[in-house]
């Protein structure tokens, strides 16, 4: 009787605590599982990319990328949006990173600070591909000088206008708004009102995009410059706030909540079924027109500039490939993001799902393709073209958070507790003591 | 004899310890483990991946002197637990009253309140983030019909707390369904012998069924404290950005510890959010428990 459970049990438990200890054990970078039966490279790649559209179209590059070459077979792992990179984070911390995995690019610089995405500068200066990607993008992945991350897609907010709407408010449908002032008068003339309702609007600028947006519009820079100067209480921004205040005032609450509620439920936008007529929105949505509402007849042009030759200056995100640091295979990795940010890919990528890509090359290529639509081809060009107007905004590495404490002092302009002068006074002193502190040490 | 007695006894403790030891060893590696790195961590300017310097109470410090949104995540904190921790306690004990009642279809009546409960999650404050809308939002739309003019809800900072203080009310069914079944277990006794002297159905509610469910209203309050002040999700789906806006009234503490530690990877200073938050809610149930004695009401046994 004794001898038949000392066994089991002490067996039970030796095991028990060695499971215990591997908890321990920082990642093994032998790993027999990066390796398959055929010697190959084993690559784990990780997208958020799980959706009926996006998946089929990345997983056909991986399989091209393995059929291209006999040394390295990458595997696709979908992790849903808002785990992969706590997750990402959590499999660094812990040593056992994926090979490659899909980030946002503006905060490319601060993963490079924080010694969690790695430095390609070793890869890069054996081989600049640097020159392939829009400047702009290139420049947002940089700590040090140092790139942490390849540019994967971008984006950048255009204007969308219903072309009917203008021919009968009596505006040339080829000439959309080209200044502020314009777009004022523009939209004055497209409002039609019956009674005290609204049956179309012209234009709200805080439906689609941010105040943000409108200031970098403005200013054609960031918040935060690269000598860590805080640029938020100026001339501009203040000019700018009191403009989209002036919005909010002119149609008030009820109208502008009731209409971004609508927006918000992306086939009820107002924009489709002409009761708004300009609306500023990413270039992928072009995409909803075609889908639910493919009679429409309209135009995209550049945000308007805030007076002529000030710049028509857009604002633009993305996303990068980049090597988790602690990564088992750096050399094998890397190969496969230059195959996944070439031209050829990406083109793939760009025409499949309508959206801006990083490669210049294939951006060019895409605009051009004739798997788009007129119109498609119309927003496409437009929208590469105006990428050398597009600017990123990547997080301030003394800051990273900075925009919350910005935000909440807004938020109280278009609440009407706080002038746009004491908000901006505001935010400026809490984001310079946010700097101050967090560059002190 | 004697001997061999005690060998038995050690041999017994010993397999005790090893039946044990999986907890043991999992309670160790998952649960003290990281409580103590965490409360180390608190310590130190840990970013996860490149630093863990020792810095003393330094994040202690700069959370109570410099850090504005501590303070503004605090009170927002206190606030929605202070309305919701009995709000939804009465709501609960109101409804299974009301619930408790034998009537035909009672069982749908149940089933009905009781459904909100199983639903949750990101799904759950979608749907109610239309219901809110002030705009097109059912809510205002019901509430226009009797000419009232609704709030502006979740964009106005005023309404936000309240909104969510609100939406939690509908997902009282989990508490309720205890009330329910406690109040089952009043024994038929006491009411039997309350109508002989001619109270009535108020009385009887006040003075057995209240002082019979305590033990549950008790249980019910401590983990709906805990629970309160652990609010992130709502915030985290609801607020403008996920920031916790408009204008701050939304930043709850964990989801201005989550900034710290997620997007910050000031991970040290989250971690002592943590430890601030747990000596809070500590002493908040230490408080409960000292006072339970004197209002709570255990049948048949001593109250101490």
């Amino acid at each position: 009787m004794k001898k038949m459970y000392t066994l089991p049990a002490a067996f039970l438990a030796s095991s028990l605590l060695l499971t215990g200890c591997a908890g321990f054990q920082t990642g093994n970078s032998n790993d027999s599982a990066t390796e398959n039966e055929d010697g190959k490279v084993v690559l784990d790649f990780w997208t958020f990319w799980g959706s009926e559209i996006r998946r089929p179209v990345i997983e056909k590059i991986i399989t091209d990328f393995n059929e291209s070459q006999d040394e390295i077979e990458v595997q696709h792992t979908y992790l849903p949006w808002g785990d992969i990179w706590t997750k990402e984070l959590a499999a660094i911390a812990a040593g056992d990173p994926p090979d490659v995995v899909i980030n946002d690019i503006n905060t490319t610089a601060l993963r490079g600070e924080q010694n969690q995405a790695m430095n390609l500068a070793e890869f890069l200066s054996e081989d600049d591909i640097s020159g392939q990607f829009y400047p702009e993008l290139w420049d947002a992945t940089l700590y040090e000088g140092d790139s942490y991350g390849i540019p994967f897609n971008t984006d950048t907010r255009v204007l969308f206008y219903n072309k009917d709407a203008f021919e009968e408010a009596g505006l040339d449908p080829e000439q959309p708004p080209a200044t502020w002032d314009e777009l004022e008068e523009y939209a004055a003339k497209l409002d039609v009102k019956n009674g005290d309702d609204y049956e179309r609007i012209g234009f709200y600028p805080l439906w689609g995009i941010n105040y943000d947006v409108w200031m970098l519009n403005a200013n054609g820079h960031n918040f935060i410059n690269g000598d860590n100067e805080v640029l938020i209480d100026t001339e501009t921004n203040l000019e700018t706030l009191e403009w989209l205040k002036g919005w909010k005032d002119k149609y008030g609450d009820d109208v502008i909540n009731s209409y971004k509620a609508q927006i918000d439920s992306q086939q009820g936008n107002p924009f489709f079924n002409g009761s708004l007529g300009m609306y500023v929105s990413a270039p992928t949505f072009y995409t909803q027109i075609r889908d639910y509402a493919d009679d429409l007849n309209f135009g995209v042009a550049k945000l308007p500039e805030m007076e002529p030759g000030n710049g028509h200056t857009s604002w633009g995100g993305g996303f990068v490939a980049e090597i988790p640091a602690g990564a088992s295979n750096p050399e094998a990795s890397y190969e496969f993001i230059k195959y996944l940010t070439g031209a050829e890919a990406q083109e793939y990528w760009a025409v499949q799902n309508f959206d801006n890509v990083a490669n210049i090359e294939a951006a060019e290529n895409a605009a051009e393709s004739d798997e788009f639509t007129e119109d498609g081809t119309m927003v496409y060009s437009m929208a590469t073209e105006y990428m050398r107007d597009t600017l990123l905004t990547p997080v301030p590495v003394s800051a990273p958070d900075f925009m919350g404490s910005v935000n909440p002092k807004i938020d109280e302009v278009f609440l009407g507790s706080k002038t746009p002068k004491q908000a901006l006074e505001e935010a400026q002193a809490d984001v310079e003591s946010l700097v101050e502190k967090n560059t002190r040490e | 004899m004697a001997k061999t007695k005690s060998a038995m006894r050690r041999k017994e403790t010993m397999y005790g310890y090893i039946f044990v030891m999986p907890w043991i060893i999992g309670f160790l590696a998952f649960t003290a483990g990281p409580l103590l790195f965490s409360l180390f961590a608190s310590f130190t300017n840990y970013n996860i991946t490149s630093q863990m310097d020792f810095v003393g109470t330094e994040n202690y410090q700069g959370l109570f002197t410099e850090d504005g949104l501590f303070w503004t995540s605090l009170w927002n904190t206190l606030y929605y637990v202070l309305f919701s921790v009995p709000l939804t306690t009465i709501g609960a004990i109101f409804l299974s009253a009301l619930l408790n009642q034998d009537v035909p279809g009672i069982r749908v009546f149940r089933t009905l309140y009781y459904l909100p409960a199983v639903l949750s999650g990101v799904g759950v404050y979608l749907l109610w983030m239309q219901l809110l809308d002030p705009g097109t939002g059912m809510i205002n739309l019901v509430l226009g019909w009797f000419g009232i003019d609704g709030p502006n809800w979740l964009f106005d900072p005023a309404w936000t707390k309240p909104s969510l203080i609100f939406m939690k009310l509908w997902s009282v069914g989990g508490a309720m369904l205890l009330y329910l079944a406690s109040m089952q277990g009043v024994s038929k006794t006491l009411y039997e012998a309350a109508e002989i002297d001619g109270a009535n159905t108020f009385r009887k509610f006040f003075h057995i069924t209240l002082p019979m469910i305590t033990p549950v209203i008790f249980f019910d309050v401590v983990t709906s404290l805990i629970g309160g002040f652990q609010i992130f999700q709502e915030a985290y789906v609801m607020s403008s950005n996920g920031e916790g806006g408009p204008a701050n009234s939304l930043l709850f503490y964990n989801l201005y510890m989550w900034r710290q530690a997620f997007e910050n990877f000031n991970m040290g200073y989250a971690m002592a959010m943590s430890w601030i938050l747990f000596i809070i809610v500590f002493i908040l149930t230490m408080i409960n428990l000292k006072l339970a004695p004197r209002w709570v009401h255990y049948e048949g046994g001593d109250n101490r």
